[in-house]
Order: structure tokens, then sequence, then C-alpha cells
């Protein structure tokens, strides 16, 4: 059974539709990455997965739960789906290490030693041990989305969403965020992945979805859809960004 | 700043001897609603060893007014005299006139003496005592001029009157024949500083009256006879305490009889105790012990209201980022109904409304605060909407995104963040409820503000006086800004 099956999807708002109708299925361990032109529902897609946006029509099924039944609880199935956003959406207020915390105590998952050596250690998987005690203004954007991930990763999640993470970074900073995704994908973490970086895409995915207006265009392995587009706006829309 | 800093509250101040409606609103409300049923005729009995609640004005000198901190004069004499021969208890409610009428009106209170004139319009809501008092209407200058001393000098000039009181009558029946202007006001403190600045030459005032402020050394003297006037009377509710009405008669009659009814008018009238002029030091340190006491009820209200609009504003708040159409519009509705209503109104409809809505008398602290609360309370609602739609969207749906629910992500998430926005907002409002709180001087309410009318409507030291108030407020909010500042530091790093 898929790890994420997705039939049918629609979004509107209001009376425009930015989703026409998705069919998705992404295997357990599986690396789809999303690519396509700015406006094309990529981010809208995305968020849909753990229910940020309220579903239109058609069905999203993450772990056996339907997120369209509203009897499902949406709190205990995105326990399970780690988020990274584009604008990194640290909490301000708290240190680097409380970030990370805040979930697996407040939902009683760990206890706080618990919560807090789990932390730790997720930081120095990140590398940024020596910033537990910062707070996410003393960090650079390429920290704070690695602190982002950790804090993502503090609830042992079985899906990873990647929303454009790499957008808001200076280019420098892109490489050390990747590799954290990179290394994540080496351990089989079934991820999806909105991105802009069509080398990084075709490098770590084991599938790339192109989408455009709200559907999608093409898909297949990254070597077929970078390599031999059949579809001619994904050629067209490669042409423009390769 | 809220709007209703701006209305001018002395408008609404003691208009003199009449009665003023309050609004159109609360007029038609009364109507329709009816006196409550305790209106009903009661048959007579002894007033003995009862407590009667009677309001007064604040400070209609001699007849009543503030002499360290006590409210004296010939009404307060007179009734307090009364009250010991007929052996019933008297509490006494220093309100203004007009309010001390709305509340009679309202069975607020059971009894007013307040120097009003006896006449056939408050006859018919009113029932009135034997009359204790023959006034009448005299008229003074400024004490430097020389050029006045009858009706036949005033031709082509303006003199000031008090708003609806006889004094106006007269001077208006006689305008034409001496050819000089009536230019209305509203109190007698005002009508005296405009005589003294040269905008009126001359004021015709109850001779008492007069006779007492130039006592005072208001800087007038009186250049003619008095002329015959009205009588004053006490009044109740028409067709209650009956009994009260009887008591005060025959207590009257006593008083008359033992000659202590004209000791009492002599010690306020024929002699009145002349008052040296007094130094600014000796004004400030005389009027301190009272102000300090109105300062003090100022500080009590804001605090308990601040604290109750704090608990509406964030109740509220929420509900007005709520996801729910119909909790929205609730709050929606509330903030709507007390931003876009003044204040003043507010006050009296609490005071003066609501209780003759309900038949339940409302203390005038509980009203006060309660229109302090529920006004602040709405723009504490707007300030907690701002402070919680500003903190970017992206942090609620980060924490949900971690699994963490609704209130979960505002608890520790959304609502440190926005109070951290909020604090300046809430000093704010706090620095304006506080301001507001001087409002409540028109319903009676004994805070600063209204301490020191009481102590220039007596003193005529307006300016001076005013100026005292003003420092206290400006000392006591510099603090609380300073201390407020403090703590937003220490706690919002």
């Amino acid at each position: 059974m898929s790890k994420i099956h997705v039939a049918g999807l629609t979004k509107s708002f209001g009376s425009n539709e930015v989703l026409k109708g998705l069919d998705v299925d992404v295997a357990e361990g599986e690396v789809v990455c999303v690519i396509g032109p700015s406006g094309s529902g990529k981010s809208t897609f995305l968020r849909c997965l753990n229910k940020l946006e309220d579903i239109t029509g058609g069905k999203v099924v993450v772990d056996g739960f339907d997120l369209t039944d509203p009897k499902v609880d949406l709190d205990k199935v995105r326990q399970h789906i780690g988020m990274v956003f584009q604008h990194f959406n640290l909490f301000p207020h708290m240190s680097v290490l409380e970030n990370i915390m805040l979930a697996p105590v407040e939902l009683k998952k760990l206890s706080r030693p618990q919560a807090r050596n789990k932390a730790l250690e997720l930081l120095e998987r990140v590398g940024l041990a020596s910033k537990a005690d910062a707070r996410p203004a003393q960090l650079s954007g390429g920290q704070k989305q690695r602190v982002a991930i950790a804090r993502a990763l503090a609830m042992s999640p079985d899906i990873m969403l990647f929303d454009e993470a790499t957008s808001a970074l200076d280019p420098e900073m892109v490489g050390e965020v990747l590799q954290v995704i990179r290394d994540l994908a080496a351990e089989g973490m079934t991820m999806v992945v909105v991105t802009h970086e069509m080398g990084f895409a075709r490098e770590v995915s084991d599938r790339v979805i192109f989408m455009a207006d709200g559907l999608i265009v093409e898909e297949g392995s990254p070597e077929s859809v970078f390599g031999a587009p059949r579809q001619p706006r994904t050629r067209d829309f490669l042409a423009k960004v390769l | 700043m809220n709007p209703q800093e701006l209305f001018p509250l002395h408008i609404l101040q003691r208009a003199g001897r009449r009665l003023l409606a309050l609004t159109g609103l609360l007029a038609v409300l009364a109507l329709v609603f009816g006196p409550p049923a305790s209106a009903a005729v009661q048959a007579p009995h002894s007033a003995t060893g009862k407590t009667y609640v009677i309001g007064t004005d604040t400070t209609f000198a001699p007849f009543e007014f503030r002499q360290g901190g006590e409210l004296v004069g010939i009404d307060m004499d007179l009734l307090r005299a009364i009250a010991e021969k007929q052996g019933f208890k008297v509490e006494i409610q220093s309100l203004g006139f007009d309010a001390a009428l709305q509340a009679l009106q309202s069975d607020q209170v059971d009894g007013v003496i307040a120097g009003m004139s006896i006449t056939d319009e408050r006859r018919q809501v009113f029932d009135f005592s034997e009359p204790y008092f023959d006034s009448g209407v005299q008229m003074a200058v400024a004490e430097t001029n020389t050029d006045i001393s009858s009706y036949e000098d005033l031709k082509g000039k303006t003199v000031a009157v008090k708003r609806g009181s006889e004094g106006e009558a007269f001077a208006k029946s006689i305008a034409g024949k001496y050819g000089f202007t009536v230019k209305p006001l509203d109190q007698s403190a005002t009508m005296y500083d405009d005589v003294k600045a040269g905008n009126s030459v001359a004021v015709f005032d109850d001779y008492p009256v007069l006779a007492y402020g130039i006592a005072q050394n208001n800087g007038l003297k009186a250049v003619t006879e008095k002329e015959r006037g009205s009588s004053y009377g006490f009044a109740v509710n028409k067709g209650n305490n009956p009994e009260l009405v009887q008591a005060f008669n025959t207590g009257l009659a006593e008083l008359k009889a033992s000659g202590e009814y004209q000791q009492i008018l002599d010690k306020y009238l024929a002699a009145p105790e002349s008052a040296g002029k007094s130094t600014f030091w000796e004004l400030l340190t005389q009027s301190l012990p009272a102000l300090l006491k109105g300062l003090v009820l100022t500080l009590f209200a804001t605090g308990l209201s601040i604290v109750i609009a704090l608990i509406l504003g964030v109740g509220f708040g929420f509900l007005k980022v709520s996801r729910r159409v119909w909790l929205r519009g609730i709050a929606t509705a509330y903030v709507a109904i007390f931003r876009g209503t003044p204040l003043l109104v507010q006050a009296f409809f609490f005071y003066f409304g609501l209780p003759q809505l309900t038949g339940r008398p409302m203390d005038v602290l509980t009203a006060g605060v309660l229109t302090l609360s529920l006004n602040a309370g709405a723009y504490m609602t707007e300030i907690v909407r701002g402070g919680v739609q500003s903190v970017d969207p992206g942090q609620m749906e980060a924490s949900r995104s971690l699994g963490l629910g609704y209130f979960k992500s505002m608890q520790k998430v959304v609502i440190p963040q926005a109070v951290k926005i909020m604090t300046p907002s809430f000093i704010n409002q706090f620095v304006i409820t506080l301001k507001d709180s001087s409002l409540l001087a028109v319903i009676g309410f004994a805070e600063l503000t209204y301490q020191g009318q009481q102590i220039y409507a007596s003193n005529f030291r307006t300016g001076e006086t005013l100026l005292i108030v003003a420092a206290l407020y400006f000392v006591v909010i510099t603090v609380l800004i300073k201390l407020s500042n403090i703590l937003d530091k220490r706690f919002n790093k």
C-alpha cells in the first residue's frame, strides 16, 4: 500500500481553481520532487498533504488516514508528517532547543530530558549542536532552515514535506540545507520535495513530477523527465530553468 | 486617542435650576417601560427610625458645598436638623443637580434637596414639601467696575446668566426694555469668570449664591436689590415616601418656631465668614486631601476597569479571530456598540437608564466601573485582534504542522508573540481609560476631576484648582507609563 495516496484532488480559492484533479501515489521510502513554474499549484498540492489547506474535492490518504474524513484526528496524523517551509517559520520567542522540544514535550511523546537529548542529537545531525541556546534571530538563513528540519524531525515523522526549502536562502547557504535533505533521503525517509533546484531534484529523487496550471503534466524518473521530456510544456520549462 | 475624550464634560455638569432631559433615548425608554412597580402609592407611615438616601447638588454654595471634605450649607444643615428632630437618618449623595433629579426619577434616591425651585413643571413629576427658602435674583458686576450700578447702565452690553435659571428668565424679561444681550452659561463659577474676564459686564444670579460668592472673594460686587423670586422645596418622587415629606414639613415648622431655622440662614447669609484671599500654597494644602481622595478613587476605578477590560478584550478578541462567523458576529457587535457610542452616554445609560429598565438601582461605583470596563474592553478587543492577527500566519501553520492543536498553538506560539506586540497598546489604553474616568464626574462619581470641580465651585479659583488637578493626572500618568515601560522591557525582551 502506498504511503500517500492522492486521487482526483481539486482545490479552489473562491472561484479560482488552483488544483484541477491530481492523482499521485508515493511509496514508502520514495523521494518525489515536484517541479514547475510558479503559480502551477506545487505548494498548494504539498499543503493539501497535511491539510494545511482545506481540500475542495477528491481524496488524500496518508498512512491509511483519509484526510477528507472529518472524523480523522488531523493533529494525530500531522505528528507523522514533518513539514519544512520556505520561510522557516521558527518560533522567534524560543531558543533553538525549545523550538525543537516544543512538539514532543507538549504532545507528551517524550519527557523533557528525553526531548532535550533528542533535540541535541538532531542538532548534531544538522551540524548545529553549538547553537542549541541561540535565538532564531541570531542564526543565518541556512542555519535557520536546518533547525526547522530538526524541529520537523523531532516527532520522528515517517513522511517529510519540503516546501521550497531553499528558495529564501542566499546561494552560498543552499548547499548546507540540501545536504541535510540528501542525508534524509539516503536514510530512506519518504519525502515530497517542492523545489526549484533542478540539479538537486535530478540527483536525489526517485521520481519527478512536473506541474503546470494545477495539473500534472508529466512524471517519471529523473532521467526521463530531465533527459527526455515528452511534453512540450516540460521541455519549455526546463529550457528556461536549466 | 479615544474620540470620547473630546467631549467637554462641563456642558453636562449641573446646568442650573432645571430639569435637563438626558437623551431622547432614555426619555423614550422611560416612557415605554414606565416607572418601577415600587412607585405605587403606599400608605403613609412614620419616617422614624428609617434611613433615607437623599440626592443633592455637587456644589451650590451656600446651599450645599464642601468644607474640609464635609458637605455643609443651608440645605445640609436644615436636612440634618430636621432628620434629628424627626428621628430618621439620611445618607447624602452629592450627585450634581441634573443627576440628582434623574436619580430621584429612577428611584436611585428617596429624596432631593438641592436649592430646587418649586415649579409647576416639576410638580408633575415630584411631590414637594412646604417651601423652605424664598430666593430672588440680584445683579452683580466686577469689583472694579464703577460704570454700572443699575439696569439702565446695561444698554448695549452683555450680561451672563445661568442657563435655565430664574436669573435667565428675569434677565430676558427686562432685556428688551433696557437693551442688553443675555449670554447663558452653565455654572456660577463660569459666569463669574466671564464677568471678570470682561466678556460680560454683569451677572444675574440667585441672591444667596451671589452673596456667598462675594464673601468668598469671587471678585464681584452686588449693585441692585434682589427681585422677588421663587421658593425652594424638598422633593420626593411622585407618590413615593409621603411620610418623608410629612416629616420634613413637621420638622421645618419646628425649626422655624424654635428660631433654629433663622440661625442656620444667618450662618450662611447674614454674616458669611469672610475668607481672606489665600495664597496658592494655602489653596494647594487645603485642597490636596480631597484631591488625593479623588485620585485614589480614580486609580481604583481605573485599575479595576482595566482588569475587567483585559478579560473582556481577550475573550472577545479571540472570538473576533475565530473561524466561526457567528462568534465573530458577537464580538463585532460588542465592539461596534461600545466604540460607536460616546462614553458619556454609556455612563448615563448605566447609571440612570438601566435602573429605570430593570427597577434595580445601581450604585455609582458599579455603574462607573461597568462603563469604563465595557468601553475599554471594546478597544482591548481590537488590540487583541490586531495583536493576534499581526503574528505571521506561518507561525500557526508551523505549529499545526507539528501536530499541536489550535488552542495549544495559540497558547504556546501565537499568544506569547502577540502579547509582545500588544503591550504598548495596552499601556496606551490604560492611560486613556485613566483619563476617561474623569468623565464619570457627570454621574457624581467622586474621582479626581469631580473633587476639583467641587473645590473651585465653592472657592471660585477655577484656574489654579484645575492646574493642580491637571498636575496630579500628569504626574500619575507619567509615573505609570515609566513603570509600564520598565515592566515591558523586562518581560518582553
